[in-house]
């Protein structure tokens, strides 16, 4: 698979993901675009519905480029509040192997 | 933003939450029963209650929330809002206001009139129920809601008696939960408002029991997406025994940013959306309830959380009285609810589609300025174009005169972003109004017209303390008391009827009464022991009623808290004349006085006469002016040493020379080589004043004399003409009053600059 060839890398979700954040982390996402991505959401305190937008957004694209687009480490808060705005979110949950 | 600025716009709100309120109590009071009065006035308190309690307002959370109570009684009909009911709530609305000005400006309230009005108002709220058994207080009915958030205040929450026996035998049928289908599309204004679907989807998810849908249709590619643009959409199926009120109070704060939809899901509490690949809620939610540690960082993100916290618990606690509510109602009357909200809804969107947006009044005012220094310029450059335009380039003049007009709707533009209408100062009168009648032991009625008529916001400011000043005479000297108004055979109640309209260019503002008029003999009598007029001065009624306006001037036999220190109508008059406007009166024995106010529409442009008096040009102002004549040597008179009089239409008027009394010159002018202007002065009384020659007509902006130079006796304010020469503006009424003897002194500012 081509992800393998290129590192995986990790992008760290801040604790308050809202509105400010929003932009901040598509930026971030766009900057990562090419490569297999893991995220750490293991910090994640708070999330807004626009920082969960720009994550599904990620996911898809990466999905189309067919590179792997995880989520590493989530936090409670983080489960609890995409199973809240019914955005589910386990078939891109690391799978431990 | 930070916590101040957020606090600001709450207070912004208030005051128009409150005059939403005032008015809603108002039309109740004259009899509208409109379910939508009554809800707009529900809200009003509502939002109050909701913004106070994230920001710590305990005092004015737990008012609003005993007047949310009762308010909620009228709603559901279990109480009547009869006239004792509704003067109860305009003085808690009353009450309401002062909370709210104290909680901004700091200061304190009466406390003893707040406790007293929330005893009325609980026991409004209990006494008209039937069978109230304060035993059985409410938070035991809020025992099946899923989870009952700690009260904002313990003591706001005072538990309302309720009768259960009504319902009790179709209890379980009304305890079915229903299941709703709810469409939530947030708009982008939801976010970047800070409000957040996750915070309002956690709350709807703690009605009931909720599977939910998110729909990523929308959703456009990454590298095309804007980060704060809202692209997801929500389908909730939700079984609550809340029902729809509870569902709608949810989106309560949202409801302008997102599309909703809430519609029945078959009519039963079982899942009725299969197809859609649902999500079950876990319940558990409490996590996300848990203030983040490490977050303190952002002041903002907890001011809307606080804020968010405080609503739902406030929401919570409403919830209990809603759902005890809904059960007490048949499950068709939902149905009834669903279209009242949809109509309700329609009408705010109605009203939310002439957005509006707050201006520091700086800005406008540098804006108007700017607008000012602009007509000025485009004067000056025509002037220095016809002047050496020679050989008659038509093209330029024309486009000038494009200018020119340009430039005049400019003007009339920016201006209009000034006027505001008179509504709230006429508000405030109402309060006034009430407050005095109570003191007095009158029964009054306040009827306002023309609210809406609109003028600068400078007039409006400093229209409200005359106004109280006026209202408040009225009330005390003009209305009779009942007793002496049914012997006259009058109604028990008074009216003071306050209007406002345009008129050619001015604004007027009458306020009536239906009182006993102005005792003309009692009048008279006080100014001839005050020494202000002589014992045997033939004077004309509306002189006698012009009279009240002397300072130092009552005719109350008794001085009352509320008015007849003798301070009153000629400080009115003085700011009335200071905002450029006159003031008359006429009055009728028996039935009563009418004050009429003409004030400028603005403070900031003027239609002058430019004249010209020993080689100076001064600006008259039009509305001075009666007319304009051309002596003649016949029609002069001399009076006296210095004094003279011409005669207009066999009538005498003093003659006023302009140019000696502002010492433009030594001597007296002939009359025969200059014009004279018939001008009306404060006293009713006429004056020529005269002057050498007319220039023109024109607008001019007017700029104030005392900011940039000081004040300058007999002269108002000045301008900058077409050719940049500075032209004083007259003050007619202290050249007038310097005509009869008295010297143009420092106080007699009138100044027409605002």
């Amino acid at each position: 698979m081509a992800s393998k060839k290129t590192a995986q890398k990790m992008l760290r979700l801040a604790p308050v993901l809202d509105l400010n954040e929003a932009t901040a982390l598509h930026e971030k996402l766009l900057a990562l675009k090419g490569s297999a991505v893991a995220i750490d959401a293991s910090a994640v305190e708070r999330i807004g519905a626009l920082c969960v937008q720009v994550l599904i957004a990620g996911a898809k694209n990466w999905q189309e480029q067919q590179l792997s687009f995880t989520f590493a480490k989530v936090s409670d808060a983080f489960v609890k509040t995409t199973q809240l705005i019914g955005v589910d979110i386990d078939p891109l949950m690391a799978k431990e192997i | 933003m930070d916590m101040n600025e957020i606090k600001e716009i709450f207070f912004q709100e208030c005051e128009e939450q409150l005059a939403e309120l005032e008015s809603g109590l108002l039309k109740l009071n004259d009899g509208d029963r409109d379910p939508e009065t009554v809800n707009a006035v529900f809200r009003a308190v509502h939002s109050i209650k909701g913004g106070a309690g994230a920001f710590g307002l305990d005092d004015l959370v737990s008012f609003a929330h005993v007047f949310e109570t009762t308010l909620d009684c009228v709603r559901s009909n279990r109480l009547e809002p009869n006239q004792d009911v509704l003067k109860v709530m305009l003085k808690s609305a009353d009450v309401l206001a002062d909370l709210t000005n104290a909680a901004r400006d700091g200061g304190s309230v009466d406390q003893a009139r707040s406790r007293q009005l929330i005893k009325e108002l609980e026991a409004l709220a209990n006494g008209e129920l039937p069978q109230a058994s304060a035993a059985e207080p409410a938070p035991k009915a809020a025992a099946p809601a899923p989870i009952a958030a700690p009260p904002v205040n313990e003591e706001g929450f005072q538990p309302v008696a309720f009768s259960f026996e009504d319902f009790e035998a179709d209890e379980p049928a009304l305890i079915e939960a229903t299941c709703y289908e709810i469409v939530f599309r947030p708009k982008s204004e939801l976010y970047a408002k800070g409000n957040d679907a996750t915070l309002l989807l956690r709350d709807l998810s703690r009605l009931g029991e909720m599977s939910i849908h998110c729909d990523m249709d929308g959703m456009p590619p990454l590298d095309r997406m804007n980060p704060e643009a809202a692209y997801f959409s929500w389908k909730i199926s939700l079984t609550t025994d809340k029902g729809e009120d509870a569902i709608r109070s949810v989106f309560e704060f949202a409801e302008w940013d997102c599309d909703l939809d809430i519609a029945l899901a078959g009519g039963s509490a079982v899942d009725a959306s299969e197809e859609l690949p649902m999500q079950p809620v876990p319940f558990d939610l409490s996590l996300l309830d848990e203030a983040p540690a490490g977050s303190a960082d952002e002041e903002e993100q907890i001011a809307i959380r606080d804020r968010d916290a405080a609503v739902s618990a406030a929401e919570t606690a409403s919830n209990v009285l809603q759902m005890a509510q809904s059960s007490a109602r048949v499950p068709a009357e939902a149905q009834k609810n669903a279209t009242a909200a949809a109509s309700a809804a329609a009408q705010q969107a109605a009203s939310a589609a002439t957005p509006t947006i707050r201006v520091d009044l700086d800005r406008v005012d540098r804006l108007i300025n700017l607008v000012g220094e602009l007509v000025i310029n485009q004067a000056m450059l025509s002037q220095s174009v016809i002047e050496n335009d020679t050989n008659g380039t038509s093209s330029i003049n024309m486009g000038l005169e494009e200018l020119q007009q340009l430039t005049r709707e400019i003007q009339d533009s920016v201006m209009a972003i000034r006027a505001q209408p008179v509504k709230p100062v006429f508000q405030r009168m109402s309060r006034i109004v009430r407050e005095i009648a109570d003191m007095t032991g009158k029964s009054v009625r306040l009827v306002t017209e023309g609210e809406n008529t609109e003028v600068d916001k400078t007039v409006i400011d400093k229209l409200a303390e005359p106004l109280t000043h006026m209202i408040r005479n009225a009330v005390d000297h003009g209305l009779e008391t009942p007793e002496k108004r049914l012997a006259a055979g009058k109604s028990a109640e008074g009216t003071v009827r306050l209007t406002a309209k345009h008129r050619s260019g001015r604004i007027v503002i009458e306020l009536a009464d239906d009182g006993a008029g102005i005792n003309r003999e009692k009048v008279r009598q006080k100014a001839i022991d005050n020494d202000l007029i002589a014992a045997d001065a033939n004077l004309s009624d509306e002189e006698i009623d012009n009279l009240i306006f002397h300072a130092g001037f009552s005719t109350a036999d008794k001085i009352s808290d509320i008015s007849g220190r003798g301070v009153g109508m000629d400080v009115v008059k003085r700011s009335i004349q200071a905002l450029g406007g006159r003031i008359n009166i006429s009055s009728k024995p028996g039935q009563g006085s009418v004050f009429t106010m003409s004030l400028p529409l603005t403070l900031a442009v003027l239609d002058g006469m430019v004249v010209t008096v020993a080689n100076q040009t001064l600006v008259v102002p039009l509305t001075a002016i009666v007319e304009t004549l051309q002596p003649e040597a016949s029609a002069i008179h001399s009076f006296g040493a210095t004094q003279r009089l011409i005669s207009i239409r066999n009538s005498f008027c003093p003659l006023v020379d302009v140019g000696r009394i502002l010492n433009f010159r030594a001597t007296q002018a002939n009359p025969v080589e200059g014009v004279a202007l018939l001008v009306e002065s404060e006293g009713g009384g006429q004056r020529a004043l005269m002057v050498d020659a007319i220039q023109g007509q024109r607008q001019v902006v007017i700029k104030s004399l005392e900011a940039n130079y000081t004040h300058v006796p007999g002269i108002a304010a000045a301008t900058i003409l077409g050719d940049g020469r500075v032209a004083l503006i007259l003050d007619v009424d202290a050249i007038v009053a310097a005509s009869r003897g008295q010297s143009l002194k420092p106080e007699m500012s009138l100044a027409a600059a605002g």
